[in-house]
Formats: C-alpha cells, structure tokens, sequence
C-alpha cells in the first residue's frame, strides 16, 4: 500500500485544457519546421556558395546549434536576447529557440543528402542550358528533400518533444506548460504527467504515421 | 519505473506485515537528522551567500525546528516544483519552504499553522508607467506558477480581459524578465521585493504600491497522516513566535515589525 | 561588460555543474549502452513479433518528452517510497533514453552485417557466441560508432534538463550565478562555451570517424 492515492478523475477533469495545449504544442512544432526547413535550405545554400563569409556563418551557426542544449538556446532567446533590450514573448522565444536549433540539425542533414546527389548530374543540368539556380531549383533540392525526408521526419518528433521546454521561459500555453500549472496548483504531479506523457506519444506517433503516409504518396516512383 | 512497479508493490506489501509503531518524529529523533525542503532562490526566505552555501529566514527556522527536536539540521535545496515530491519519496521529513496554504493543497499534503505571512505588493521596472495595481490592466506580468499571488494575478489579467500573464518556473526569473523588461511588473511578497531591492543588482526594479489580494499565510508542511509531527510544527511555530524569535528572525532578514500570524475573527 | 562580480569560486562552481553533467552523462550512457546492445541483439534474434513489447515500450521512451518523463519518474519513485534521490532518478531515466536509441543504433548495426558473411562464420565451425564476438562485433561496430558518438552527445546536452530535480548540474549552476550576480549575458556566454568546449571535439571525432569508416 502506498499512501497515495490517484485521484485520476480529477485530473481527467482537467483534459480539455491539456487537449488545448497540446495543439498549442503542435502548432508550435509545425511553425518551427516550416521556419527551420526555409532556414537550413538558406544555410545549405550559404555553405555551398563558396562566399567565404556566409559559408563561415553558417558552419558557425549549425555548430552552435548542434553543440549545446536545446533548453540552453530557448533560455538564451528569451533572457540572453533580453540583455540585450530585444524582447521577444515566451511563444516567439520558445518558436525561435526550437527553429533555431530544427535549422542546425537539417542544414546537417542536407549537407548528408547533397554528398548522394551525383556531381554529374549538375554539370548535366548545366550543358543542358540550365542555370545555377535553376539547377539547384529544378535537379538538387527536390531530390535533397526526399532523400532528407527521413531525417527530417525525425527532426519533427524532436522539434515536438522540445516544445516541453518552454516552460522556462514562462510559456503557459502549451501541453508542458498547462501540465506544470495544474501540478503548481494541486501537486498531484504523477496524474497530471503521466496524462501529458500519453498525449505527448500520441501526437508524436501521429505525426510520424502522417509523414510515412506523405512519403507514400510523394516518393512513388 | 514502469517494470519496476511490481518489486515495491511486494516491498511494501511485505513492510506491512510488520507493525510500524514508531512515528516521523521518532524516526527524525533516531536518525539524528532533520531534512528540510527549502527553496533558494527566493530571498530573504532562503538563498545562496557568495560562497554559494544556502542562508535566509527559511534556513534559520529549519535550524531551529532541528534544535527543538534535538537534531542536526540538512537543508535540501528544493526547487517550487519539487517541493512536494521530495516530501513523497521521503528524501525529506517536512518542508520549510513558503508554502502557501491553499485548500487545493491541503488536499495532497498536511499543512501547519502559518509560520510566516506575506504581504503582496506591486514590483515594477519604472518603464511602463505603473504606479499602483490599477495601472496593471492591459500590461504583460508575471509571477512564479502556481504560487498564491501567481493564481489570483493570472484570475485578475482574465477579468481585465487585456493584458498578458507569464508564469516563469523561480522567482529569480520573474525578477530577471522584470528588469530585462520582458514584462512590465509583478506582484510578490513585499519582503521578497525589499531584499531585491536592496540587494542594488537590480538598479531599475521600484515599488509601486499594495495590492489588493488578501495575506498570503504560508505554512510548513508535512505528510498528511503524520498527525504527532504535524502537530509538534503547531506547538513550535506558537514558541517562536511567544519567545520571540519569530521578531527575531524577521528582524535579521526582513527588518522592520513582524507580520501578525492571527487571522482576526476566527479558530485554527 | 567592462567589469564583472565574477571571482574565481564562482568558476568553481560552474566547473562543479559541469562535472556533474559529465558524471550524469557517464552513468547514463554506461547503463544505458549495455542495455541498449542486449536489446538490440534481442530484437535481432527474435525477429519483430516476439519483441514487439521490448519495440513498444523503447518506442515510448522515445516519443515522450525527457523533461515530462523526468517529472513523471520522480512522482513514480515517490510514490512507490523508493526513496531515490533526484541524481538516481536521473540516471535511471537518462540510461532508459540512451537505450531506447541505443537498440535502434545495435540494430541497424548488426542488421549491416553480411548475412552470408554469418553464415559463411557458421559453417566454418563458429559457434553462435564466436560469431558474435569475433564476425559482428567488430564490423557492427564500425558502423554503429559514429551514431553512438552523435547519442552520447546528445545525451550530454538533454542531460540539461535534470535542473528540474533540483540537481546543480551546467546550467543550472549558471542559473543560480545568474541570480546572485545579474549579469546574464556572460554567465550564459560561459556557460553554452563550456556545453560547446565538451561537445565539439568529439563531435569532431566522431563525423572523422564516420568518413573513415564509412563503405566506399
């Protein structure tokens, strides 16, 4: 016998708000993907261009990125930016802490794919007429996707798991944040996340089934 | 933890055939130590000197509960959130953490009579033109979650219905966004504003003025079934305060006249 | 910032939190390599159907946030009176995550293997125990290195998140200095320089090993 008991309707009372939150955690996810793809594509493009500069950049950005926690670079959006007078809301630290780090990671990705893609095939393009942006447009980038897509599917489940750190910045909206309120307020800790933890694996698992079904239908050939 | 619930399950099962007579306090007495859950980033309560060792009214007290009892004292560094379970896992024997006595606590753990009585005063940066709780509405605050004058903010900025209400993890974060400007002001403990004030870190962070919540009483508190601890706390926290040492303490920490415990009109 | 409260305990302390990270990190990726190559090896020689609860219950510890499972872990020791303090807890739940990938990683590895490679091993004589240890072994190896590289690093960074407990580990210690002395800007400067003064090397390491090792 432990002397505690659950008190699972209770929190069960609480599951519309959790459910709003976890679309809260959702969107986010889905925000920081879409900045982080159009992000990394530039990085890649910077990293490749050859300009000395913007390549270093760049490397000096996925590095970091790649290098240090997740938590420590939503912190550092929030109160790092902070000191410097930039202000940015826990929802816009949180999105462009999660982005940040999504933009690392798959810049690392694609540099993986881009080594698949044959040289031959650009010089190819090339002859043909076709110019250097058209042919990274047109022949590479598509083919970069699929073969990131993997990789970048995965990148997604991290990009959700990582939503739960808002929570340092004084983000209250999402999945992890309603959580920790409702556990502030009735310190029944293990109903509260053990019901989050479910959610949690429930998005992630759909997330994934709806990214395989995707690539079913796009990568047919 | 979920394969190994089965082995504590026959554990427990199997401590409950032997008869536990002895209580907490005769547990704390034999092993000859008293653990406290305190928090430390929460000033003058508790908080870390330059050599980064715990120290406030909140270590004091604990001290001196360890001495009635006869034991040394352990300071368990407890984060807000970890209050409770620290207390659970029984890495501590009670809590002397400012703990606000909320009914919806009472109903997971057991709660003293109140040790300490906050006051809640508006905090802000001087930027945005607070100058009392009225000019609130429609500002960006903040406050540790989950706390008492976290709950009654966040119900206030929805009745305003303009505005915006942050919940930061420590009170140290809320004093950070508050002099970064990430938000415009708090509502704290006006002992907690005065130490941070005084502490000269924070050059932009003033008052402005009361706010108009109610006192928030907090309690020490313990397991919920150890009645003979619970109320050893009562009797202690009536001695601190007839000897003197609750002015005492105030005095060294906070300065100035100690809050009265009584709440007018009414038993405990 | 011209001048700075910063004095030399003070880099102490924050040394402290980073030992206690790599201590963290060490425990976690100890336990958890060697219960991530028996599951691995489990789920390679019982085929998909009879693991499919080992698979389920990795795949949750995958799929949950770490910060939610920490929480949910304590609360779950609490309970159960095991009386665990946070750092054990930690370990616990960090080596249950180095797992769960770590399987995957094993997998992979010995899945990469050439099948007719074993049997050839098998038909020379090797028993199943040879096999492993002299045939699989070393080639998974060199396959499932630099992924394990790129884990334990990963590990170290998410190992950020035991804060929550209440344990001083990196960033925490950086928290609490920030607190006392104001001065956020540089303290989280050092604080991400040392994250990254751990982490780059190796991971430096491991991509060197990746290009060597990898099939041409």
């Amino acid at each position: 016998m432990f002397n505690y008991s659950f008190r699972w309707n209770q929190a069960l009372a609480a599951l519309p708000q959790m459910l709003d939150g976890a679309r809260v955690t959702l969107g986010i996810a889905l925000q920081s993907m879409a900045i982080g793809l159009v992000l990394a594509v530039v990085l890649t493009l910077c990293r490749r261009s050859g300009n000395w500069f913007a390549a270093a950049i760049a490397t000096g950005w996925v590095e970091i990125a790649r290098n240090t926690p997740g938590l420590f670079q939503i912190y550092m959006a929030h109160f790092g930016l902070g000191a410097f007078g930039i202000h940015l809301s826990p929802f816009t630290a949180l999105l462009s802490g999660i982005a940040f780090n999504n933009a690392g990671y798959l810049a690392e990705n694609f540099r993986g794919a881009l080594t698949a893609i044959p040289e031959t095939q650009t010089r190819a393009a090339r002859s043909l007429g076709l110019s250097g942006g058209q042919t990274f447009q047109l022949i590479v980038l598509p083919q970069m996707l699929r073969i990131a897509f993997l990789p970048t599917t995965n990148q997604m489940v991290w990009a959700i798991l990582m939503t739960s750190l808002g929570v340092t910045v004084g983000m209250n909206a999402d999945l992890a944040g309603v959580t920790q309120e409702l556990n502030a307020r009735s310190f029944r800790t293990f109903e509260f996340f053990a019901i989050a933890a479910v959610i949690y694996y429930l998005i992630t698992k759909a997330v994934t089934l709806a990214a395989r079904l995707v690539a079913w239908r796009l990568f047919i050939y | 933890m979920r394969s190994g619930s089965l082995i504590p399950t026959l554990l427990a099962t199997a401590l409950l055939v032997i008869p536990a007579q002895a209580d907490k306090i005769d547990d704390i007495i034999a092993s000859g130590k008293l653990r406290c859950a305190v928090v430390l980033d929460f000033k003058p309560m508790g908080s870390r000197d330059a050599q980064n060792k715990p120290f406030g009214f909140d270590v004091d007290y604990c001290n001196d509960l360890a001495k009635a009892l006869g034991v040394k004292a352990e300071i368990v560094e407890t984060p807000f959130p970890e209050r409770i379970p620290a207390l659970m896992s029984g890495r501590v024997d009670l809590g002397v953490a400012s703990t606000s006595d909320t009914l919806e606590r009472a109903r997971t753990v057991g709660m003293s009579i109140p040790y300490f009585a906050f006051e809640m005063v508006v905090a802000t940066n001087g930027k945005a033109g607070i100058s009392s709780f009225e000019t609130l509405k429609g500002k960006t605050v903040g406050a540790p979650a989950g706390t008492y004058e976290a709950i009654a903010l966040e119900k206030q900025v929805k009745a305003w219905g303009v505005g915006e209400f942050r919940p930061y993890q420590t009170q140290a974060d809320v004093y950070l966004a508050l002099s970064q400007g990430q938000i415009d002001a708090t509502v704290s403990p006006a002992t907690s504003v005065q130490a941070t004030i005084q502490s000269g870190k924070f050059p932009g962070i003033t008052l402005a003025g009361k706010a108009p919540f109610d006192i928030d009483y907090v309690s020490l508190f313990a397991s919920r079934e150890e009645y003979g601890l619970i109320n050893f706390l009562n009797l202690f926290i009536n001695q601190q305060v007839r000897t003197g040492r609750y002015a005492e303490l105030y005095k060294k920490w906070v300065g100035g006249e100690a809050p009265n415990l009584l709440v007018p009109g009414v038993y405990r | 910032m011209p001048t700075t409260a910063l004095t030399l305990a003070d880099l102490a302390f924050l040394a402290q939190g980073a030992g206690l990270t790599l201590a963290i990190t060490a425990v976690a990726v100890a336990c958890g390599t060697v219960l991530g190559i028996l599951c691995g090896i489990l789920r390679v020689q019982f085929g998909p159907f009879w693991t499919a609860p080992l698979t389920f219950l990795l795949d949750v510890f995958r799929s949950v946030p770490l910060l939610i499972r920490l929480v949910l872990a304590n609360a779950a020791q609490s309970i159960a009176k095991l009386g665990w303090g946070p750092f054990t807890t930690s370990c616990i739940v960090l080596s249950l995550y180095t797992a769960a990938y770590c399987t995957e990683i094993v997998r992979g590895a010995i899945v990469a293997v050439p099948q007719p490679l074993r049997r050839a091993s098998r038909s020379l004589g090797l028993s199943w125990r040879q096999d492993m240890t002299f045939v699989v072994a070393p080639l998974a190896t060199r396959v499932a290195l630099p992924s394990w590289i790129g884990l334990t690093l990963g590990v170290m960074k998410d190992s950020a998140l035991v804060l929550w407990l209440g344990l001083i580990e990196l960033l925490r210690a950086s928290q609490i200095l920030v607190t006392r002395l104001q001065e956020p800007l540089l303290i989280l400067m050092i604080c991400g320089g040392i994250y990254f003064l751990l982490s780059f090397p190796i991971a430096r390491l491991g991509g060197l090993l990746e290009k060597r090792w990898s099939p041409r």
